[in-house]
């Protein structure tokens, strides 16, 4: 029956080499960037986030909602903690006296436990007041302590490893480790439980250029040694708790513990490889490195899906997730030059009130006018609102509701496709009007494509002289202006040629009357000049390096 | 391919064929000669008697003579009469165009009746399906008769007369189909006819008026009753200058209008009826309109005087204009008498104007408050009189021919260009009823209203490229066809301007759905602003995977030559610089599981180029896996294959976790060209060519063939490794116009139609086609796998006409690949315009130029096309019911298999009792059998008891 009016199509053009994906679509929503720069300018050391797992185990809400809020950020002789939802610090320890290392948050987010290079490891309070509270101290550890972590299952179990090359785990209450693993044969400076294994099995990587996986259930030395080529900076068990990253020199390499051989090594990164973090429910993994990259990898092939670059190079990095699906809310970069930057990627109701503020603030500065048209559309969907959850509490008493509006076959409302105003003038024939409605470069919605899109639309129709024809000095200046801009684009050459076939034979006349129409034209056919000096080249090198593989042949 | 290969993958034939010099004459042509010099053959073919009531005359340009053996003594095939030696038959044709000629409602609106080009068909308004099929033979294309008018008797209204140009009247009973046989003859061409009854003293009659041509300028309405008819003898009512035009007569003949040209004549009935027929007399005005008439339409009053006779009250007027506009002459019989003489006095009409181009329909609605028309736009227009308000049910699928409102009003039925009839109803402008014919290229039997005044292009008048079209691997009753936004909008260009598909189910006989698959956009005007028509791309190849889960399609563009004349600078031509601006898409298609949804995979922008995009010359589809070859005019043959869309290394899925598919060109290969074997350095000019290609039976080879000015190469390329493993040269004469393989065999169709044995390297057989440059493109091949035989249909040379223009007729040829002896041979009264091998039957689907539907098969097995409800014999079952009965034949088709079901229950129920077995019947079972198809579809009768017999017959299975 009678076909629905739909708006013209946009133009699809062929997949350019490296096209948008969706992924770095996702990762470029990390926007909204938020820099702290720590005291005295100490390089972030160490970013943590308590683990998800044990949130739960708290009864408190209070305290979950804060375990859920807090995460810290280590600099030199200071953890600072910071909100999750502010993006602001809250409390500073700076009850060190000499290097902090890796203040790690226990999962109920109670306490904070952190080396420092005198060998001490201190447990502080991180509830209540301005001031931590030390609640526990160890000196065993002779040399610096590099990693401490909390075990992920049980509270009051953590590890630490040392520059003296031990590995220890502790009981909280307890003043000797429960456990010294030796082996390792210089720094461990990194380490972490492995998931799946309770509170048993570890992971560290050493100067001495080995991961070793360590079991506290069985006696001796360590139960997988994987030796690699240049110190290990750091070490990530996936959540699967099968494989294992590794960060050595510049490269990652990917380990399969139950094979026990590596999988793969990934050398995306040209400096050496600081900080590991898992993102997207462990389907992501990041990796920061001191060449200023912060790259994402998919964890089926290890394909770089999307990277960005910091000024300064990256110590440590964090994905810190927030809400009850645990989405990745925020990209924690610390840098070498002590910013701690964080770019947040908002979602659900945070967008939606971040988007109405945009508009908000694109009123206020359009003018009272604008303003109000907006007061009036809000005011309109809230009225509509109400009426439709009026008539939501009518189900009860009525047997049916006759909706105003036709329906879809679906159920919902039939919505009509809008025109957008040059979408109208195109179809009912102001072939002009659209045109210079699409080819404002200035205007906000101004988009190459659906210029390209209006202008090929045009030739189909043979409309596009018609839609060039009429015009007076200035708005024939645009046209000119957009097809010498193109020109030198593959995708729009066709149609910039045309055009300027048109407008070369509809206004050349007019050229010596108008300063400013000579010029453009021009300004076109230097653009034409240098294009075809370039396609000269290009052709010239074509016919040499034919030359060269015919000689190879021979 | 079967043949031995040795280490270097090279038959011995290439080899041979390597060292071979190639001299004057190609080796090939004269082991050719010299094997059909040696073959004992007949040198004659059997011809069947041609179709229809075009006499087969022996003449040697107009015989259906287009095989010609290319042995030396190039003897003409002989068309001889003799009986068929196989059982290779011709179905009855399905399908047709519907006329432009206004549908008729039945009087009690249960059926509608539709004038086809070659038939007349009833349809069931309850259901949308075909009762019956009237059969006329007016496809006489000797002396371009057709049909002009039908109307419905008054007197009988179950019988209908239908006038053809050529002065035949047929009074046909539509509800038998009796009378078709038997037309009454005028000896003068019918223009229009329209009928009336009368009341004389002998009872109501019909009286027919008819508009017939006098000599080249004048016309003469003329009265016919019955009896007039049979002497030939009607009373001549007046007579009107001009041999085109429209009559319309009101209130029971009391009223006639004829209009030819611009002028309108009127008639008014001199006193009341006399007592005879011979006592008709009428008094005629004429005046001129403003414009040249296209239609009109009559609305009358009349009243009863004192003496309680019927008198005409008022009459009014409107008639629809070339040039757009409808003028409104309201009571025009009061005012006609106040002219001079046979001049009417002046009247002036009132003018409304909408409509952009012809007025094609306008009629007044029963109550006489509102005008309908419509047009080219494809908008149904409602003229609220009173008000001068308009309404319009806008963006309909073609332009919309004629307008018909029901004898009730309650809805209008509008035929519209493509081929589709549509009841509608007037309260909701719903559609209730929706007969979509078959849409293919073809020829107009009349010209169109729009033609009626010079624009600024003419429609093309032949037919120049085949219709493309393809049937679902999967449901081989859905002929893919690629047609246009109706006929005339996609006669518009060189090419046709095809950017749909229409999925047409020829079991159903009914289009099943419609498919954009090029760019177009039918809400927007389809004119420019300077009246030129926008041509959309032509859809040139449409193929299926062979699970039938892809399509595959190929479609052209190129801007008009109007367009580009600014463009050319130095010496570039205007085909030059169209072929620059040139777009070719190949595109994949993922085809739904039940064959009406196409969702689109992927495009390729330029899938053959050189330095502009290359024209894609053929495409083909591996009949074992998934995957297609194309061959285009860059001289390379490219394999396409789909693959797992990735994106950075990760599949890429759908919301809804499904794995998403990519198009790509997995190889490509550089065919070998004559001028590269004699490393003659050739300036690189821009050669005519040509080309084809086709995979072997099992996927294993493909065969690419690629002509290039006279000289051809076929060259068969290992589909694993993308090798060649076999060149021939010169196999080819002329143009390359399709390849394909059968077993070992290889078809090759060019100027010669020539059959090749590609393991004992041998040519079995070659004829030379005999046919016009233009008829070439129409010249089709197709292969049966399942009857191992191929068919090819070629328009018939004429010397009369040079292009395939309305008249032509085709030959179809069927071989058998064994044999060079035809298996059948028929010239068909219309041109094929596509020829398909039925996929699920051994046989052959023709499409022709009347929108014809044929099925060649072999044997008693014919493909399962639909016959009317009346073939099927549900028909009578509503007939003897008569009125009171249900309502359609559908429902009584319903009605009897529950009846059967009942039956069966009862049956089992009996055998229950008698105890010996037990005949379990699972519901299911039955449902398999009568719901294998839409009642309307269902194999016969006989079968399906015999289904029913048997499955209650069946062994019990012992546990």
């Amino acid at each position: 029956m009678a076909a629905p009016v739909l708006p013209l199509p946009q133009l699809k053009l062929p997949t350019a080499p490296s096209p948008v994906t969706p992924e770095q679509r996702y990762w470029k929503s990390f926007k909204n960037q938020k820099s702290h720069t720590s005291t005295a300018s100490w390089p972030i050391s160490h970013i943590s986030f308590p683990s998800v797992v044990g949130a739960a185990t708290s009864n408190s809400l209070v305290a979950a909602a804060k375990a859920n809020d807090l995460f810290a950020v280590t600099s030199g002789p200071r953890v600072d903690v910071f909100s999750i939802r502010r993006r602001e610090p809250l409390k500073t320890i700076g009850r060190f006296d000499s290097e902090a290392h890796c203040g790690e948050i226990r999962a109920d987010g109670r306490v904070l436990v952190a080396g420092e290079d005198s060998g001490k490891m201190q447990v502080f309070d991180v509830g209540g007041g301005t001031r931590a509270v030390i609640l526990k101290t160890w000196h065993l550890h002779k040399q610096p302590v590099w990693v401490t972590k909390w075990s992920p299952s049980e509270l009051t179990t953590l590890m630490s490893a040392s520059d003296d090359k031990t590995v220890r785990l502790w009981d909280l209450p307890s003043n000797v480790p429960t456990r010294v693993f030796t082996g390792h044969s210089d720094y461990v400076r990194s380490g972490a439980f492995m998931p799946g294994g309770g509170s048993n099995m570890l992971v560290t990587g050493s100067y001495d250029e080995t991961v070793r996986i360590w079991d506290a259930r069985s006696p001796g030395a360590a139960v997988l040694t994987f030796k690699h080529a240049d110190p290990i900076e750091e070490v990530l068990p996936l959540p699967s708790g099968t494989t294992l990253l590794a960060a050595s020199g510049s490269a990652i390499s990917v380990l399969d513990m139950v094979a026990a051989k590596p999988l793969r090594l990934i050398t995306n990164h040209q400096k050496t490889v600081t900080a590991l973090a898992l993102a997207s429910h462990g389907r992501r993994v990041v990796s920061g490195s001191l060449d200023g990259h912060v790259k994402v990898f998919e964890t089926a092939h290890w394909n770089v899906v999307a990277s960005s670059k910091y000024p300064s190079p990256i110590l440590s990095l964090g994905v810190i997730t927030a809400g009850a699906t645990h989405d990745d809310r925020h990209l924690a970069v610390g840098m070498q030059s002590g910013v701690l930057s964080l770019r947040t990627r908002l979602a659900g109701a945070a967008a939606d009130k971040a988007r109405s503020r945009a508009a908000e603030q694109t009123a206020f500065d359009a003018g009272p006018s604008a303003l109000d048209k907006l007061d009036a559309q809000r005011a309109k969907r809230k009225r509509l609102a109400v009426s439709s959850r009026a008539m939501d509490r009518l189900g009860d008493t009525v047997d049916a509701i006759i909706p105003t509006a036709p329906r879809t076959a679906g159920g919902g409302a039939y919505k009509r496709p809008k025109l957008k105003p040059w979408q109208r003038d195109f179809r009912e024939g102001r072939y002009a009007a659209a045109l210079d409605a699409v080819l404002d470069t200035h205007a906000p919605e101004y988009q190459s494509i659906t210029a390209l899109t209006l202008v090929v639309a045009l030739r189909h129709r043979s409309a596009l002289r018609e839609a060039l024809e009429g015009r007076d000095e200035l708005t024939v200046l645009p046209v000119v202006r957009w097809a010498s801009k193109y020109l030198a684009d593959s995708r729009y050459v066709g149609v910039c040629v045309d055009i300027a076939f048109h407008l070369l034979d509809l206004y050349s006349e007019f050229a010596e009357g108008s300063a400013e129409l000579a010029s453009q034209f021009q300004s076109l056919h230097g653009k034409v000049a240098r294009e075809v000096e370039k396609a000269q080249m290009a052709l010239l090198t074509l016919g040499m390096t034919e030359a060269l593989g015919s000689g190879s042949v021979e | 391919m079967g043949a031995h290969t040795d280490a270097n993958g090279e038959t011995a034939a290439l080899k041979k064929r390597k060292r071979t010099p190639k001299d004057e004459a190609s080796p090939l042509n004269k082991r050719l000669r010299s094997k059909s010099k040696t073959t004992p053959r007949k040198s004659d073919i059997a011809v069947n008697s041609t179709l229809a009531d075009s006499t087969p005359s022996r003449s040697d340009d107009k015989t259906a003579l287009v095989l010609k053996e290319s042995s030396g003594s190039a003897k003409a095939v002989v068309a001889a009469s003799q009986p068929p030696r196989t059982t290779w038959k011709v179905s009855r044709p399905m399908g047709g165009r519907v006329l432009d000629i206004d549908p008729i409602f039945s009087p009690d609106e249960r059926h509608l009746i539709l004038t086809y080009n070659t038939s007349v068909q009833v349809y069931s308004t309850a259901d949308s399906l075909l009762v019956r099929r009237i059969e006329l033979p007016v496809t006489n294309s000797e002396n371009g008769g057709y049909i002009t008018a039908a109307v419905l008797s008054r007197s009988s209204t179950d019988h209908i007369w239908v006038a053809s140009t050529h002065g035949r009247i047929w009074n046909i009973d539509w509800k038998t189909g009796a009378g078709a046989e038997t037309p009454l003859a005028i000896n003068a061409r019918i223009v229009d006819m329209t009928l009336d009854v009368v009341e004389l003293k002998d009872g109501k009659t019909d009286i027919l008026l008819v508009l017939q041509a006098l000599d080249e300028t004048k016309a003469q309405l003329v009265a016919y009753n019955r009896s007039a008819l049979a002497t030939t003898t009607g009373k001549v009512l007046h007579t009107l200058e001009g041999t085109t035009g429209l009559v319309r007569s009101t209130a029971g003949a009391r009223f006639i209008t004829a209009a030819t040209g611009a002028t309108i004549h009127m008639g008014l009935l001199r006193k009341s009826f006399g007592d005879t027929f011979a006592s008709l007399d009428y008094r005629f005005y004429s005046f001129d309109a403003p414009d040249l008439v296209a239609c009109l339409d009559l609305q009358a009053s009349t009243r009863i005087t004192k003496k309680g006779r019927e008198e005409l009250q008022q009459v009014d007027l409107v008639l629809g204009g070339a040039r757009g506009a409808i003028y409104l002459y309201s009571d025009v019989a009061s005012k006609v008498g106040e002219g001079s003489g046979s001049k009417a006095g002046v009247i002036q009409p009132r003018k409304q104007h909408w409509h952009r181009k012809a007025v094609r329909s306008v009629k007044w609605s029963l109550d006489g408050n509102y005008l309908i028309s419509g047009g080219y736009e494809s908008v149904l227009v409602l003229w609220q009189l009173d008000t001068g308000k308009l309404s319009f049910l806008p963006h309909l699928s073609a332009t919309i021919e004629n307008i018909v409102i029901s004898p009730q009003g309650s809805s209008y039925a509008i035929h519209l260009d493509d081929n589709t009839v549509m009841v509608i109803s007037t309260e909701e402008m719903k559609p209730t009823v929706y007969i979509s014919g078959i849409q293919t290229v073809a020829f107009e039997e009349q010209r169109s209203k729009d033609a009626m005044v010079h624009r600024v292009w003419e429609p093309a008048s032949n037919i120049s490229a085949p219709l493309v079209s393809a049937a679902n691997p999967v449901n081989p009753s859905q002929m893919f066809l690629c047609v246009g936004n109706g006929l005339q909008a996609s006669a518009v260009g060189a090419l046709p301007s095809t950017p749909q598909v229409q999925v047409f189910d020829i079991s159903s006989f009914q289009g099943v759905a419609k498919h954009a698959i090029a760019r177009t956009n039918p809400t927007d005007a389809n004119i420019t602003s300077q009246g030129a028509p926008i041509i959309e791309p032509t859809i040139t190849k449409l193929v299926f995977s062979h699970d039938g889960k892809w399509l595959a399609s190929v479609d052209e563009w190129q801007p008009p030559e109007k367009d580009t004349e600014i463009f050319l600078t130095g010496t570039k031509t205007t085909e030059q610089v169209r072929q620059e601006r040139r777009e070719i898409y190949l595109k994949f298609w993922e085809v739904g599981a039940d064959g009406d949804a196409l969702e689109f995979v992927t495009r390729v922008n330029e899938a053959h180029h050189t330095n502009r995009t290359e024209r894609i010359f053929d495409l083909a589809s591996d009949p074992s896996s998934a995957r297609f070859a194309t061959i285009g005019n860059d001289g390379m043959v490219r394999f396409w294959s789909s693959k797992l869309r990735r994106r950075d290394g990760l599949v890429a899925t759908t919301q809804d976790g499904q794995q998403l598919k990519v198009w790509a060109c997995s190889r490509t290969i550089s065919l070998p060209t004559p001028g590269q074997q004699e490393l003659t350095a050739e300036p690189v000019t821009q050669p005519h060519r040509s080309g084809a290609v086709a995979f072997s039976e099992d996927g294993s080879l493909l065969f690419a063939a690629l002509g290039e000015r006279s000289e051809a190469v076929v060259a068969a390329i290992d589909t694993e490794t993308g090798l060649v493993r076999e060149t021939i040269f010169g196999m080819y004469k002329g143009e390359v116009r399709g390849i394909k393989s059968l077993g070992s065999r290889l078809i090759m169709l060019s100027d010669d139609l020539v059959v090749y044995d590609i393991v004992s390297d041998e040519v079995l057989y070659s004829f030379s086609l005999k046919e016009s440059s233009a008829a070439k493109p129409l010249t089709q091949l197709a292969v049966n796998y399942e009857s191992r035989s191929f068919a090819v249909a070629a328009p018939v040379p004429s010397s009369r006409q040079k292009s395939t223009k309305k008249g032509a007729k085709s030959e179809l040829v069927v071989f058998s690949i064994d044999d060079s002896e035809p298996l059948f041979a028929q010239t068909f009264p219309h041109l094929i315009t596509s020829l398909t091998p039925a996929l699920s039957s051994p046989g052959f689907v023709a499409i022709d130029s009347a929108a014809q539907v044929w099925s060649i098969t072999e044997g008693g097995d014919q493909a399962n096309m639909l016959r009317p409800l009346a073939d099927l014999g549900v028909e009578d079952v509503e007939n003897e019911t008569g009125a009171a009965a249900l309502d359609s034949a559908m429902q009584d088709g319903e009605a009897s298999d529950n009846e059967m079901q009942d039956g069966d229950q009862d049956m089992a129920m009996d055998v229950d009792d008698d105890d010996i077995h037990q005949a379990v019947v699972a519901p299911q079972h039955l449902a398999e059998i009568f719901n294998v198809a839409p009642a309307f579809a269902m194999p016969p009768i006989e079968d399906i008891f015999n289904q029913v017999a048997s499955l209650f017959a069946a062994k019990p299975t012992r546990s």
